[in-house]
């Protein structure tokens, strides 16, 4: 198993910019990780607004953008949280690291402090 | 035509008083119905942070005080002057506890404008760095766009009628909320300040000492020394992340606030066997 773990759960709003998936595999081989990116949409237009309801959802299923990160080093896997942080924010709510391993969810967290606002 | 006034200070003809009273004669002149409210007369509960007006349809169990008629009343007017004192550089505790409960009125946010205006009388130059950022807080939650805001130096009660300038200052926001109202025209006339939203001159340094952001509005920037002077750069996709737009605090309650709800479900085993401890400890 990976030593260092994270899923990072971007929710419609927090990520600065789009995410790019070929910005993704450019950090993947920058800072030698391994990343996927999964996407959830199900927000639908109404009062101008893309609106869903998310009250009595499972936290997996609603919409949202979901970079899993691993990797064995911990600077690689540091220093790709960084980059991730600085281009799209980190995620924002206690659950957005949920599914992580508890390794790279401390580093993650930590770093969160320090590049994502407290 | 009504502009209503919230009091934030406790004493009775006290400088906030007058100064909003002086306001509210400046909004009649100009044809304004005006009305104000001393927050200290009514009883506003603090919130319990059950978390009701998030998870149950705007539901608050706090139904025995009068913050429904306060609210009712801000609903009712056409704009609003708020006006409280600074103390230990804050604004007062009733008006921190009205904010507490704008919960309720948190799905609102961004989506009601009516133009405010914000009076603070202190005593103490330098003493009073937090009244405005809290004070926009308030306005942004009752989705009011502040327009304008003054602060007045002055100590002792009734003091500030010593003071024309201040009075003065005082009239000309009330004439000028009533001409905000009756032409819809709700731009900022005051004093710039740092962030082009909420105008405030508050600044927080992150920790990774390159980026500043407006403690209020959330929108972060760069600082810079520009020939000797500070200098703060937002950059223009930074107002996309303002908080207090629409689609920002409808992301906020919709994806921050409501799924903590299957989060806190799940975990309920875990959290009761860890938080017996807290439980039994320092019990009678």
């Amino acid at each position: 198993m990976t030593k260092y773990f994270v899923k990072l759960r971007y929710y419609p709003g927090d990520p600065w910019e789009e995410i790019n998936e070929n910005d993704l595999k450019t950090f993947e081989k920058e800072y030698g990780v391994n990343i996927a990116y999964e996407k959830i949409e199900n927000r639908e237009m109404k009062d101008g607004l893309r609106m869903e309801k998310t009250l009595d959802k499972r936290i997996e299923d609603i919409s949202q953008e979901v970079i899993t990160l691993s990797a064995e080093k911990e600077d690689n896997f540091s220093n790709c949280i960084i980059a991730l942080y600085k281009k799209y924010r980190c995620p924002r709510t206690p659950y957005s690291l949920m599914g992580s391993n508890d390794a790279g969810q401390k580093i993650a967290k930590r770093l969160m402090d320090i590049h994502g606002g407290w | 035509m009504k502009v209503l006034a919230l009091n934030g200070s406790f004493r009775k003809n006290g400088n906030t008083e007058i100064l909003l009273k002086q306001a509210l004669m400046g909004a009649e002149s100009e044809g304004a119905e005006v009305e104000i409210l001393r927050l200290t007369d009514y009883k506003i509960e603090p919130c319990r942070g059950c978390g009701l007006c998030l998870f149950r349809e705007n539901v608050c169990q706090v139904q025995d005080d009068d913050v429904s008629f306060i609210f009712s009343k801000v609903d009712g007017c056409d704009g609003m002057i708020l006006g409280t004192p600074c103390y230990f550089l804050e604004l007062t505790a009733v008006v921190k506890q009205l904010i507490d409960r704008c919960w309720i009125l948190g799905h609102k946010i961004g989506k009601i404008r009516k133009p405010a205006t914000v009076i603070i009388p202190y005593a103490t130059r330098g003493w009073i760095p937090y009244v405005s950022v809290q004070s926009n807080i308030l306005l942004n939650l009752m989705g009011l766009t502040k327009i304008n805001e003054i602060t007045v130096c002055t100590q002792g009660i009734s003091e500030v009628v010593l003071d024309q300038d201040a009075m003065d200052l005082a009239y000309g926001l009330g004439k000028e909320i009533a001409v905000a109202i009756r032409e819809k025209d709700f731009i900022y006339k005051g004093e710039a300040g740092i962030c082009p939203s909420c105008h405030d001159w508050l600044v927080r340094i992150l920790k990774d000492n390159e980026t500043v952001e407006c403690p209020t509005c959330g929108v972060r920037g760069k600082l810079s020394i520009v020939n000797g002077k500070i200098s703060v750069q937002f950059e223009e996709k930074a107002w996309i992340d303002s908080r207090f737009r629409p689609d920002v605090g409808y992301n906020h309650f919709t994806y921050h606030i409501a799924p903590s709800k299957d989060y806190f479900l799940r975990t309920k085993e875990e959290r009761k066997i860890k938080t017996q401890k807290y439980k039994e400890y320092l019990t009678e």
